[in-house]
């Protein structure tokens, strides 16, 4: 009956470890999982990484073949601007134009009940460079991409030499043209249709935009961005905003589809 | 299923973030009316543009009411460590946030305070929404 008994505790003794060494390697693969679950977590191929395998944001500014240097990257604000004020050089102040200035008021009047993002419409440029969501940029010889995740958007900077084009069709993000003068690359955006705000604040925008932006990768890991903004019926000169880029590595953009769940425009009430 | 809910709660990121937002705050929430639930979960909404989490709450006469909570976008809180399973239909909370000016029983929720006693970020645009958990403030 001993030996019996001996067997049973054996067994018994080889399940629970069985049991202890199934649940570790669930553990395991869970955790491996969830480190690079939808590549949040998976190393980036091309990243120069300090000795503990960290990337070294501080390393030199890739450049292309020709010597330019290359942006691509997933890229994020270094802080959350809602308020586009907040993204002004010191000492400066937004230069409204009087229709610029009422509809501004309007707007703050009902804390932005009526942004149009808020109904999950586009986000204004500005705005969209500054929240704390990642974008992609993709250089190519031809055209600078970038891939938004906010709202899952995208923009086509052509880069072949093309001029702004004749536009009778205004669109949300217009239509970008740029090029390179030294080590900044500028891009020229012109052809909007006066929907998107500049930013949650209410900030207006017209038909009348144009958007200047200057981008400057000073090392491997940040991007300095200005951004001009012309727009001569809502403001009575050109106004800039400054933006400062964290590269994002190891990550990935998801995919953002802000219809899917889309419950509160309704019940916005403002003051 | 206990130890699951307790791998998915460990894997609930303490380290704070900045929020992302498709509407204005102050259009739908009140910052001076802090608010702490403390309840039942009774169904979770892991969709963009934000999460929602429905809680069954008693009220002080023990009679139960189902508050909707709208957290941050699920994709702000994935990049925090949370999972869409993190919390589920049963799970006990603490949550701390604003209530919606319209007096409904809506709140944009700063911070969860989980049954482990850990308090995360929720990833809200609002106070709080530099990201730092604050569970204490503003008790129902």
């Amino acid at each position: 009956m001993q030996g019996v008994q001996g067997v049973q505790k054996v067994q018994e003794v080889q399940r629970v470890r069985g049991a202890i060494g199934a649940a570790l390697a669930v553990c395991v693969i869970a955790g491996a999982v969830s480190v690079s679950a939808q590549w949040q977590g998976y190393k980036t191929p091309g990243i120069p990484r300090l000795p503990d395998g960290s990337p070294n944001l501080s390393a030199p500014a890739p450049k292309t073949v020709d010597g330019k240097p290359d942006l691509s990257g997933i890229w994020q604000a270094s802080r959350a601007v809602f308020d586009l004020a907040q993204a002004m050089k010191k000492g400066e102040t937004v230069p409204f134009s009087a229709d610029g200035k009422r509809i501004f008021s309007e707007r703050r009047a009902t804390e932005s009940r009526d942004d149009p993002s808020a109904r999950c419409l586009p986000t204004g440029l500005p705005v969209r460079a500054l929240l704390r969501t990642p974008f992609k940029i993709i250089q190519t010889p031809p055209v600078m991409a970038i891939l938004y995740e906010s709202r899952t958007t995208f923009r086509q900077i052509m880069t072949d030499g093309r001029p702004l084009p004749e536009v009778d069709w205004p669109a949300w993000n217009g239509f970008s043209v740029g090029g390179w003068q030294g080590d900044t690359f500028v891009a020229e955006t012109a052809g909007f249709n006066g929907k998107p705000w500049l930013d949650q604040a209410g900030y207006p925008a017209s038909d009348a935009l144009r958007i200047t932006e200057r981008f400057r990768r000073r090392d491997f890991g940040h991007m300095d961005m200005e951004m001009v903004i012309d727009d001569r019926k809502m403001y009575t000169k050109p106004w800039s905003i400054v933006g400062e880029f964290i590269l994002q590595a190891d990550t990935e953009l998801l995919e953002f589809i802000c219809e899917e769940n889309e419950k509160d425009s309704a019940i916005l009430d403002g003051k | 299923m206990k130890r699951l809910r307790l791998f998915a709660a460990l894997c609930l990121a303490l380290a704070p973030a900045a929020a992302g937002a498709h509407h204005s705050f102050a259009a739908q929430y009140d910052a001076n009316q802090p608010i702490t639930l403390d309840g039942v979960i009774t169904k979770v909404e892991w969709m963009n543009p934000h999460t929602y989490f429905y809680v069954d709450v008693a009220d002080d006469k023990g009679k139960v009411v189902n508050w909707a909570v709208e957290g941050g976008a699920p994709n702000v809180l994935y990049r925090e460590g949370w999972k869409p399973t993190s919390l589920k239909k049963g799970d006990r909370v603490s949550i701390l946030g604003s209530r919606a000016k319209n007096g409904s029983n809506q709140i944009n929720a700063t911070s969860f305070k989980l049954p482990d006693g850990r308090c995360v970020f929720a990833g809200t645009s609002g106070p709080g929404g530099t990201g730092t958990p604050n569970c204490t403030v503003g008790r129902r």
